[in-house]
Formats: structure tokens, C-alpha cells, sequence
């Protein structure tokens, strides 16, 4: 008989799984288990259930008194696909009137899938090996992670933060670096950083995987040393900010690198960057940008991280633009479907949530779709696309870059 | 086989253990009890025996429950080890100069539920009813234990003396009220309405079926006891003003009952206590313990 392996959970998380109060609250608004299937197992509340169920038939009392129950291998199996299934984004942890903290219970049971070799899921194993291989999730060569510079090499300096010291530096990361679709998100944040004269440069070829990807199916042990790889150049290049533009790459940087290793920089988002340097007078949004925009709050900013106003203060400062919200916005805001590895191993579902989000987003009577995060984007744009919808999909950055044009 | 600290942590832990139980076993068993009105003495010593039994039965799930959590991450050591460090730990943080901060978090949020009542009124309002007349019954039963069995506390004692009045007759009646109250908006809404978000398994009913045994239990028993005039339940009726609703259709011969009404209360309320950390009521302990972790550790340490 195989026992589980619960030394991976954390102390605090199984005190959080006996602190559900099985009140459902979280069944309603998750994404995945609530709002596009309606499959209890996938739901918080079947997670939490359905593990403590399982650690209690092992190491519970009547355990100890009768002997640990055998758990199906198929079960377990199961369990853990259920598991993936959840998009990490933490609308559980808002509405949890036991205050859980969902999200570190979520990542914190993956790491204990993957100690019990139950995960990640073979259709994560492309990235995963891709992110060992190449340092990207998108099995391009790392000797194409800068080509994105080239573009606007004749307008904008950017500097290679490990020959030159730069006071910001900015991470790229992958998909903004390798994807075609999104490499504007790139462009645009470097103009914008240009337009205000900030002093920046990126690590070039040097920059790694942020390890996100790796961290949030639980695989600790390969993320730490893509961690570990980083903030190695993070010292070296010593900036005293280091700018994220990617959501995801952000969270990592801020939240779970410092329990690898000293990162001595503050780590800040662009949203929240551009917002100081609006605020400060060193930006100036003059142009017009017609239109009407609503705003999508990306889980990994808002409900990670609690940056809600910054985004919205930008849009807010381009003339010419309508800001409406979504009727879910902000801490309510629904998720785009693509996070926690969902789009990988559930593309149908993703694509689903997503479509849910464009919904919503329609309903505004807004005509541009803003977010500030390179998954999202894509999520949505894919769902705008599958849709019809007249709405346009731009990243926050490409409407400050074309209000600031010019400067 | 188990040496060095770790049978040194596993000895202090349930030898020590063992020790309050005991020592809380002989201390149940001498106090007086010259104020229960129970007819037979067998009963009150039957019921005695099951309390005791009962509270033994909730520590020790309690702390197995908690010796679970200490098999996680973050702790060093044998699982007893870890409990005994970190209760250490937690008395120590709780007793410093954060005790101000510590009690304002427990009563605002684990409490007073005040991120429950932004959700739903309704649900807000049936966790503290039931929560709220719990809490009161179990703050009332201490005041009356030691004011009538330690210290002999005439007015307490007297049938129409004000701390019988209004603590033993209003505010038990108030605090059953409370919890009948949040119970029945919890029947209704988990067997009648059942909104889609709830998932009523056997758990779920037995806990509620259970404390609506015990505090209709407890009216019935008031009921019967002013009905049958027993003594402690003669005058002032006003002042057990749920009690006496109770009673309206009891003869005066259901008096002659009252002894076993008692004792079958009291077999129900032990039973309660000791069913607590087997079921999903011990949230009533891991809950808070959750809330003033996230709220006043430090991230690196929740995490």
C-alpha cells in the first residue's frame, strides 16, 4: 500500500483544510469547477475535501486505531487531474469567509503531487522539458530570447544590463521575448521607458525563464534553479529596480524569489512603473486615443499582488479614452482561464473561461479589451478571435505607447 | 523504537496530557453539586462519568488532530515535538505585547465574521446566532459553576435571588434563543431552500441535527422543570421566558420525568463536545487559529 506523502504540505495549509467550513461560498465563482463545468471535485471546497479525506484514511485516528486505508491509484490520479484543473487565480481566497489562503494552498498541493509523483500532468512535461532545455517555455533557442531589441534598435537604446549598468532593469520574459503575437508588448514597454527617459536595459540572451510556469505546476526543485540562475544576473547586473511587464514573471520575482535567494533591487510591475512616472510629470499621455476601454484585471496582478488602481490611473490619464468597467472587476474579477497551467492541459476549458471574460467584457459596450499580462492576452485575444467580437485586444502598454508618441 | 528527544517530546506531551485529563477527571468529580436538582444521585454520578469521558475524548482528538497538522512543512522534529514548540511559540506570541492586536483580530474576524457579513447578511446572521448563544452558554457555564458550586454565591443560588434570575433563567434562555434562532435559519436554508452552493452530507446534517437536539433539549428540559414545579423552576417564570413557552404543554406529572430529561440533556451535550474533532465543527478551533496566522505572522513564516 502506497501512503501519502503529506510532509510536502505545509503546517499552516493543513491547518487551512481543517478551517473549511464546507460552506461553498468558493463553489460559485471558481472559474473552472463553478462557472464552466459545475463539477464539485474541481471546485475548492472538492479539493480540500476530497485530500483531507484521503490524509485522514492514512493518518487520522482510526487510522492509527484500524490501520490506513489503501488509496486507488486511480483515484489519486484522478484527484490530481481535478487538481490541475484549477487556474490558481485566487477568487476563492476573496470570497473564503474562513479567510483561507487558497492560493498558497493550491500551489502548496501541487508541490505535493509532484512529491507524490502525481503530477505534473503529462500533457505540462513539453513545457516543463522545454523550460530545463532551452530556459523558455516555448522551445526556441536562447540565442533568440533579445531578437524583439532589434526592431527598435534605431529608436530606442537598450542596454545590456550585464556589460553596462542600467538603473532599471527590465525582464522581458518568454512570451513577450519568443511569441510573434505578443513581442509588441516588449517594443511598446521599451519605447515607453524610452519616451520617459528612463535608464534601462534588459540581461539580453542571459535572461531566463522566470520559473513560473515550473512553480506553479509544483515543480520546486527545477524552479529554484532557474531562480537561483536569475537572481545570480539580478546581482550582477545590480539595478536598483527590476521592471516586470509579464504578470506571471512579476509574482515570481516578488513573491517567491526571495525565499530562494537575496534579490537587492525592488521588483515592480510596469503598471505600476508607468503609473509613478505618469503621476510624477517624467510621462506625458497628450495624445488622443479614442475609444472606449474596459480593464482586465490579470489574477497574478490584482488578486496576487493587489494592483488594482494603477492600471486603471493610466487609462484614466490617456485623453481621449472611456474608461468602463466589467460588472466582475477588480478582487471580483473573473480569470482569463489560461493560468496554473490550465491552458496547457485543458485548452477546451480555458478557452471556455475565457470566452466567459469576453462576455462580460461585451457587455460594457467598450470597444478595446485592455490587460496587462502576456497569458491573458493571449487567452483572450484567442477568444475574441474564436468569438467574433468586435472588441480589440491591446496590452496596457500599446495605449500609453501611442498617447506618449512622439514625446 | 522510538529515543533520544523524540521519546523525551512524545513522554512530556502525553504524560502531560494524561496529567490534565486526570487532574481535570478528579476536579469534576469533588466539586459539591449541592445545587443540582436532581432527584438521583446516580444520575448526576452517571452523568459526571460521561463528561468526563466526553471532554477526554475532545482533547485527545483535538490533539491528534493537531499532531496531523505538525506532520507538514515548515517544522523540525517529531511530530509531538513540533506541537509542544510550537503551542510554546503560540502562547508566547499571543501573550506578548501583540495581545491587543491578537484579541481585535479574533474578535472582529473570527468572531464577529465581518468578511462573512460583506458576503451575506443572512448567513452572517445564522453563524452568530449559533456561534454568538455558543459562545454565551459556554461563558455562563463557567460564572455558574464557580459562583454556585466553589464559592456558594447566594443570589446565584436562591430562586429569587438577580444572578438566578437573570443569568441561570434570561441569559441561558437568551443565549438557547440565540442558537435555536441560527440553527432554524440553517435547517431552512440547507433541507429547504438548498441553494446550489451547499452540499449536505452526512456530516453536514449530523452536526446540525445535533446541536438542535441539544438546545431544544435543553428547553424541553426547562420546560418540563416548570411545568412539574421542580424546585429551582417554581417562581419567575418570566425570566425563562423560552423555558416557559415549552412547558405550556407539559402536565404537571412530566415532573416526574425530570430526572431522566436531565440526564439524557447532559448524555447529548457531552456527546457534542466530544464529537467536535471528529467532524467539520472543529473549524470552530482551526478557524481562528487560520485567521491570526495570515493575519499577524509574517508572510515568510505563513507561507
Amino acid at each position: 500500500m502506497k501512503k501519502l506523502d503529506i510532509s510536502k504540505l505545509d503546517v499552516l495549509s493543513l491547518v487551512r483544510y481543517d478551517a473549511c467550513t464546507r460552506c461553498g461560498e468558493c463553489t460559485a465563482t471558481c472559474p473552472t469547477g463553478g462557472e464552466a463545468q459545475d463539477v464539485e471535485a474541481v471546485t475548492p471546497r472538492g479539493k480540500i475535501l476530497r485530500l483531507k479525506g484521503y490524509y485522514r484514511a492514512q493518518y487520522g485516528l482510526r487510522a492509527r486505531l484500524l490501520g490506513p486505508r489503501d488509496i486507488s491509484k486511480e483515484e489519486l490520479h484522478d484527484f490530481a487531474s481535478r487538481a490541475y484543473e484549477c487556474t490558481v487565480c485566487g477568487q476563492c481566497k476573496t470570497v473564503c469567509p474562513a479567510h483561507l489562503d487558497t492560493i498558497k494552498m493550491w500551489e502548496n498541493m501541487r508541490e505535493f503531487l509532484v512529491a507524490n509523483e502525481l503530477g505534473p500532468l503529462s500533457a505540462h512535461a513539453d513545457i516543463v522539458k522545454s523550460i530545463v532545455n532551452y530556459d523558455n517555455p516555448w522551445m526556441q533557442p536562447k540565442a533568440q530570447r533579445s531578437r524583439w531589441a532589434k526592431r527598435i534598435e534605431k529608436e530606442v537604446k537598450v542596454k545590456d544590463s550585464l556589460k553596462e549598468r542600467a538603473e532599471v532593469l527590465f525582464f522581458v520574459g518568454c512570451t513577450a521575448a519568443y511569441d510573434p503575437n505578443i513581442r509588441a508588448m516588449a517594443t511598446d514597454t521599451a519605447r515607453v521607458l524610452s519616451s520617459a527617459k528612463v535608464d534601462f536595459g534588459t540581461l539580453g540572451n542571459e535572461e531566463g525563464c522566470c520559473g513560473s510556469t515550473l512553480l506553479r505546476t509544483g515543480l520546486l526543485d527545477p524552479a529554484r534553479k532557474t531562480a537561483e540562475r536569475n537572481i545570480e544576473m539580478f546581482e550582477k547586473a545590480s539595478p536598483s529596480t527590476i521592471l516586470a511587464s509579464c504578470a506571471g514573471c512579476f509574482k515570481t520575482i516578488r513573491q517567491d524569489y526571495p525565499k530562494i535567494g537575496k534579490v537587492s533591487a525592488d521588483v515592480v510591475h510596469i503598471t505600476d512603473f508607468v503609473c509613478d512616472l505618469v503621476d510624477s510629470g517624467k510621462l506625458k499621455l497628450d495624445r488622443r486615443v479614442e475609444g472606449a476601454v474596459t480593464f482586465h484585471d490579470p489574477c497574478h496582478l490584482g488578486r496576487h499582488n493587489n494592483l488594482y488602481e494603477e492600471p486603471r490611473k493610466i487609462l484614466q490619464s490617456i485623453p481621449g479614452l472611456k474608461v468602463v468597467e466589467m460588472e466582475r472587476t477588480r478582487e471580483e474579477s473573473r480569470c482569463c482561464g489560461a493560468g496554473g497551467g490550465v491552458k496547457t492541459a485543458f485548452p477546451d476549458l480555458a478557452s471556455k473561461i475565457a470566452a466567459m471574460r469576453i462576455d462580460d467584457a461585451e457587455k460594457t459596450g467598450a470597444d478595446i479589451l485592455a490587460t496587462s499580462c502576456p497569458f491573458c492576452y493571449q487567452s483572450l485575444k484567442a477568444a475574441i478571435e474564436a468569438k467574433r467580437s468586435r472588441l480589440r485586444m491591446v496590452d496596457l502598454m500599446e495605449l500609453v505607447r501611442l498617447s506618449c508618441a512622439g514625446q | 523504537m522510538p529515543s533520544g528527544r523524540y521519546l523525551w517530546h512524545r513522554n512530556v506531551l502525553y504524560i502531560g496530557l494524561a496529567a490534565i485529563l486526570v487532574a481535570f477527571g478528579i476536579v469534576i468529580m469533588l466539586l459539591p453539586y449541592d445545587t443540582v436538582y436532581v432527584q438521583e444521585r446516580a444520575y448526576l454520578q452517571f452523568f459526571l462519568v460521561s463528561i468526563i469521558i466526553c471532554v477526554w475524548v475532545f482533547v485527545i482528538g483535538s490533539v491528534y488532530n493537531a499532531l496531523i497538522w505538525m506532520h507538514g512543512r515548515g517544522l523540525t522534529g517529531s511530530p509531538e515535538g513540533r506541537l509542544l514548540r510550537t503551542t510554546g511559540k503560540a502562547f508566547r506570541f499571543v501573550f506578548s505585547k501583540r495581545f491587543w492586536k491578537v484579541l481585535s483580530v479574533f474578535l472582529s474576524e473570527a468572531f464577529y465574521l465581518s468578511k462573512l457579513k460583506d458576503r451575506s447578511y443572512t448567513r452572517w446572521l445564522m453563524h452568530i446566532l449559533i456561534l454568538g448563544g455558543f459562545a454565551l452558554m459556554f461563558l455562563l457555564d463557567i460564572i455558574v459553576t464557580i459562583s454556585m458550586d466553589l464559592l456558594q454565591y447566594e443570589p446565584m443560588i436562591e430562586e429569587s435571588g438577580w444572578a438566578k434570575m437573570w443569568i441561570r433563567d434570561f441569559a441561558f434562555d437568551f443565549a438557547g434563543l440565540m442558537m435555536l434562532l441560527g440553527l432554524c435559519i440553517a435547517a431552512i436554508r440547507r433541507f429547504v431552500q438548498r441553494p446550489k452552493i451547499i452540499r449536505t452530507e452526512l456530516p453536514d446534517a449530523v452536526s446540525i441535527i445535533f446541536l438542535l437536539v441539544v438546545v431544544l433539549g435543553g428547553f424541553l428540559l426547562e420546560g418540563i422543570g416548570i411545568a412539574g414545579s421542580i424546585p429551582d423552576h417554581e417562581i419567575n417564570h418570566e425570566y425563562s421566558f423560552v423555558g416557559y413557552v415549552f412547558s405550556l404543554p407539559f402536565p404537571a406529572s412530566s415532573g416526574d420525568f425530570y430526572d431522566q430529561a436531565w440526564l439524557l440533556h447532559g448524555i447529548a451535550s457531552a456527546l457534542l463536545i466530544a464529537y467536535i474533532p471528529f467532524s467539520k465543527l472543529f473549524h470552530m478551533i482551526a478557524t481562528p487559529i487560520v485567521i491570526e496566522a495570515e493575519r499577524l505572522l509574517p508572510a515568510e513564516v505563513s507561507s
